[in-house]
């Protein structure tokens, strides 16, 4: 379990997530849901009707305080599945990780939000399901809101937002979170062109020596200008990792070719 | 170098470090208060129609039953009616928190794959839920009881811990039930004849004590048997519940709870995986 808001200062280059070896494999039924009448009726044929899918293979990777790690991959490359394990929601199949600090996770906007309640209520809704408690959240409204650009609409249900308002309310809770370490995954190309710009500048002043930041993006400028570090993962294997711009230009060339030799040694 | 906070590794049955488990669960009480409150507000409980329903809906509920009671030919004095509305009150902060708590994991995925949180906070914030609900039909079972003329005791206040034993077991079978519903999604729907069975085999629609010796054995199967007889004793006849009865029921209450919230906590760490 994540244990936030307790912020202890944290040396550069000081160790924040050691990943040994971490292998996850899903198992996913044929059958849509696992059911009593599923596992009664595949009884007689004995074996369970199931797919093993290997989502990550074999990682080492370890994140230091202060450094900002880009993620980058293709679709289902792993990079969701590794930030899950990271942040506890999934267990690993193999293998072990140290985390050491408080990690928040910004994997999906709006979560906790309920469409039904006002946009204020669901600030505190969504701020405690990350972890704030309610003082820290009342001491941060005035800035969530300020940022969101909401104005008045705050208190109307938020049924009522538009996906673009939705997006930028949940930005705006998730902003105001201090963790040690802060996992963020596609979350940043919400809202008009005018408040993507706000959001990163928002993470680049989140960038500090204390802290550590792993972003998951596709937006490969963006991973240029802020990240530190940068690794590729594809197929759930760690292909590389380095210097943010050699890695990109490694990626951006796989993904033109459609093959590289790094990817051929081991499919 | 520091020890680490967190350690992940392999899934394994086994429980979780209790002591931070439960730090971490207290330290979210007031996120279980709001995750209750957002919920009940989506069932409208928050309006004054709402509110109304919950005591218009105990009430329809316990008139029908009354019928039903009149037809197949039970006693049919004010005590009887009494009774009934007490004992039905209580069965449906049980029934709520079963119903609440079977989807109470599995609505709540898009929480669980994108947070770390104990996951036990879903079921409790279902039989939150039930208690919300069930808190206004208390109020209209003193007001049935004080215009039968039944009699307001001394005695009455061991219904606090008959409630206390009821609201402890209505946990147990909240967390119990939502990790069932995660291996076995078709529990759900299992379970409206599961509760009618409850009701049925429990002491409402007819007295403890009417019960033919040949059927005694449901006295003991039944986990509400007991806790409802006494509730009845209290609130009802104003006398002190049999001390048999209530610790028969704290049993059950504590048995429910231990082995369902062992499950679920030996299990929580997979259900993200499970949904």
């Amino acid at each position: 379990m994540s244990s936030l808001s307790v912020s202890n200062a944290h040396l550069t280059n000081e160790l924040a997530v050691s990943i040994r070896g971490v292998g996850l494999t899903y198992t996913t039924s044929i059958d849509k849901k696992p059911t009593l009448k599923a596992r009664a009726k595949s009884l007689g044929r004995g074996k369970k009707q199931t797919r093993v899918v290997r989502a990550l293979d074999e990682i080492n990777l370890d994140i230091q305080y202060g450094h900002v790690l880009g993620v980058i991959g293709t679709n289902g490359a792993g990079k969701s599945s590794l930030m899950r394990c990271v942040a506890g929601i999934l267990p690993p199949s193999q293998g072990r990780i140290e985390v050491y600090g408080s990690v928040s996770t910004l994997l999906a906007l709006g979560v906790g939000f309920n469409p039904s309640m006002s946009g204020r209520d669901n600030v505190f809704l969504g701020g405690l399901a990350a972890g704030m408690s309610r003082e820290e959240i009342a001491g941060n409204f005035d800035e969530i809101v300020e940022f969101s650009e909401l104005g008045d609409a705050i208190d109307a249900p938020m049924r009522t937002y538009s996906s673009g308002m939705y997006a930028r309310l949940a930005f705006s809770v998730a902003a105001v979170v201090r963790p040690d370490i802060l996992i963020i995954d596609e979350a940043l190309s919400t809202g008009d062109a005018k408040f993507k710009e706000k959001s990163l500048n928002r993470v680049k002043e989140l960038r500090s020596d204390d802290r550590a930041l792993i972003l998951v993006s596709h937006a490969m400028q963006t991973l240029r200008e802020t990240c530190n570090d940068v690794v590729w993962l594809h197929k759930g294997q760690l292909v590389q990792r380095g210097e943010p711009n050699v890695v990109i230009d490694a990626y951006q060339e796989f993904l033109h070719l459609g093959k590289s030799a790094a990817i051929d040694e081991d499919v | 170098m520091s020890t680490p906070l967190q350690v992940y590794e392999p899934f394994k049955a086994g429980l979780p470090k209790l002591g931070r488990y439960w730090k971490s669960l207290w330290s979210r009480r007031t996120f279980i208060k709001e995750y209750s409150k957002s919920e009940l507000r989506e069932q409208h409980f928050d309006s004054v129609f709402g509110q109304l329903w919950l005591v218009i809906n105990p009430l329809l509920l316990s008139a029908v039953y009354f019928i039903l009671i009149i037809i197949i030919g039970g006693a049919t004095d004010s005590a009887r009616y009494a009774h009934l509305t007490a004992s039905l009150f209580l069965f449906y902060l049980v029934a709520n928190s079963l119903t609440g708590g079977v989807k109470s994991v599995t609505a709540g995925q898009r929480l669980i794959l994108n947070t770390a949180f104990p996951r036990i906070m879903l079921p409790i914030s279902a039989l939150v839920i039930a208690i919300f609900k069930f808190l206004p039909t208390l109020v209209v079972f003193l007001v049935i009881k004080a215009i039968v003329g039944s009699p307001f005791t001394i005695e009455m206040l061991w219904a606090i811990p008959v409630l206390l034993i009821t609201i402890f077991l209505a946990l147990g079978l909240a967390i119990t039930i939502s990790c069932i519903n995660v291996y076995f999604r078709d529990i759900a729907s299992f379970l409206p004849y599961l509760t009618r069975t409850l009701l049925y085999l429990s002491p409402i629609l007819y007295a403890a004590s009417d019960l033919k010796p040949s059927l005694r054995a449901i006295e003991v199967v039944n986990p509400l048997f007991p806790i409802l007889d006494s509730w009845s004793q209290a609130m009802v006849q104003g006398e002190a519940p049999q001390p048999s009865s209530m610790l028969q029921g704290l049993a059950w209450a504590t048995g429910i709870f231990f082995i369902g919230t062992y499950f679920f906590l030996s299990r929580e760490r997979e259900f993200a995986v499970r949904l």
